[in-house]
């Protein structure tokens, strides 16, 4: 499965944008950010399926939450940023 | 006991509070330190806490609803945020030692105080406009005496300050649960207030609602940003340093949740109407004097001719009544409202307070104060 990673600045922020996506219909799951994308270390983020991406940006930016940082997680664990 | 000290700790709790508290402590991991799920369900309930704050007082943004030890930890948060070495701070004559202290440490800190008669909001208000000057750096006011239960004007006071674009910290120690808080209409800098009084929560809970800019009074791990040396520049992470009290906000969000379904205009008008009923039954008494006034919550003081406060409330204490005699860590109210050498005994109700325990109380206080006399 192929997913993506929006990076949030800290759990409270993952937990309130996990949130915003439920209202909209959207799911999304809070994790603790791999250490490879997580460069200032110990870091969260929202993990949406492919198919939710755009979804889940726009209700973001509607709600003024645009994200920092999005990572594609491949299939075989392979991450790599994609625009925001 | 009847207990008639809920302005200092609301000591019957809604059931859910102890049974939520409990659970956690034996099922909740530390939030943002793991990502198992005793750790992920720790997160939830201090999520929900914040986000359930944010929906009671008015906050924006749930990430601005910081979860302290106690509203005297906010107030310090807030202070040391805005206020430094030569800063001007205007107060209320009615502030706790929680404001008045932190204001004291800080070295070359000038404190205005803007003391209005007992029970004249007008009053007060006009106070706050004489005094309120450019060369003022914050504002600090308490929503209702700890002491009196005065209602202070804090709806027009934040208007003047937004008017005149000076930061207000509001300690709504003895409003929230009980009368409308809310930091957006306000505009304020900050409000701090307790958990475990009007929000029914644990000893050792608090929230302090941030609407303005921010700075560390702690520092050490946040779970987030590790690398960093630095403190994070976001909240809540910046004012939440170390291991939080997740037993504590479980019970607190129970405690808000029972604010919430009970209205905090049926708890108010029922703290209200004991208080006026005691107070009617006392004013009745030769040698009491009852403080109140138009504008006051559901507490109240009273002294007594030739009766050491202290030695009343004792003596109450002895027939199994509760209620708290002296200073109540509040000198400076005590001084503008002229009772710093008497002190006084407080009586304060909750939503659990009974008419029944009220008149009992008032009975048995009627009685000391008149065999105390006799005994003279």
């Amino acid at each position: 499965m192929v997913y993506y990673l929006i990076v949030c600045r800290s759990l409270t922020q993952a937990q309130r944008t996990a949130h915003l996506l439920e209202r909209a219909g959207i799911a999304g799951s809070v994790i603790r950010a791999p250490k490879l994308i997580s460069k200032e270390g110990c870091g969260y983020c929202v993990r949406v399926a492919e198919r939710n991406l755009t979804d889940a940006l726009m209700v973001l930016r509607r709600e003024g939450m645009p994200p920092r940082q999005v990572f594609l997680q491949s299939a075989e664990g392979v991450y790599s940023e994609v625009p925001a | 006991m009847i207990y008639l000290d809920s302005a200092a700790t609301t000591l019957e709790k809604p059931r859910s509070v102890p049974a939520a508290a409990a659970w956690a402590m034996t099922h909740m991991a530390s939030p943002g330190r793991g990502g198992h799920p005793a750790s992920a369900l720790a997160a939830d309930t201090m999520y929900r806490c914040r986000e359930l704050a944010a929906e009671l007082f008015g906050v924006g943004d749930p990430e601005r609803v910081i979860l302290t030890s106690n509203a005297t930890h906010g107030l310090n948060i807030a202070i040391r945020s805005l206020v430094e070495r030569g800063s001007t701070v205007l107060i209320s004559g009615y502030e706790h030692n929680a404001v008045t202290r932190p204001l004291y440490a800080l070295p070359d800190v000038k404190v205005k105080i803007a003391a209005g008669p007992l029970f004249d909001a007008d009053g007060v208000y006009e106070a706050f406009r004489r005094e309120l000057t450019p060369d003022v750096d914050a504002v600090i006011c308490n929503h209702v005496s700890n002491v009196f239960g005065f209602v202070q004007p804090v709806d027009r006071i934040a208007a003047l300050c937004r008017e005149r674009g000076a930061p207000l910290i509001v300690d709504a120690s003895q409003s929230a649960g009980t009368l409308p808080v809310d930091l957006g209409r306000w505009g304020a800098a900050f409000v701090a207030m307790p958990g475990h009084k009007g929000l029914y929560g644990p000893q050792g809970t608090g929230l302090l609602l941030c609407g303005g800019e921010t700075r560390p009074l702690l520092y050490g791990g946040t779970g987030s940003q590790s690398r960093l040396q630095e403190m994070p520049d976001f909240l809540p992470d910046q004012l939440e340093a170390g291991t939080q009290n997740v037993c504590g906000a479980a019970g607190l969000l129970a405690g808000m949740r029972f604010v919430k379904e009970r209205g905090i205009g049926r708890i108010r008008a029922h703290e209200t109407g004991l208080a006026r009923r005691m107070m009617d039954r006392l004013a009745a008494v030769p040698g009491v004097t009852v403080y109140r006034g138009p504008d006051q919550s559901g507490l109240f003081s009273v002294t007594v001719d030739h009766m050491d406060c202290e030695e009343a409330g004792a003596a109450l204490a002895k027939r199994g009544v509760a209620v708290r005699a002296g200073l109540h860590c509040s000198p400076l109210a005590h001084r503008t409202a002229g009772t710093e050498e008497s002190g006084t005994v407080r009586f304060s109700f909750s939503a659990f307070s009974t008419a029944r325990q009220t008149d009992r109380a008032a009975g048995l206080f009627r009685q000391i104060v008149t065999q105390g006399k006799e005994a003279r």
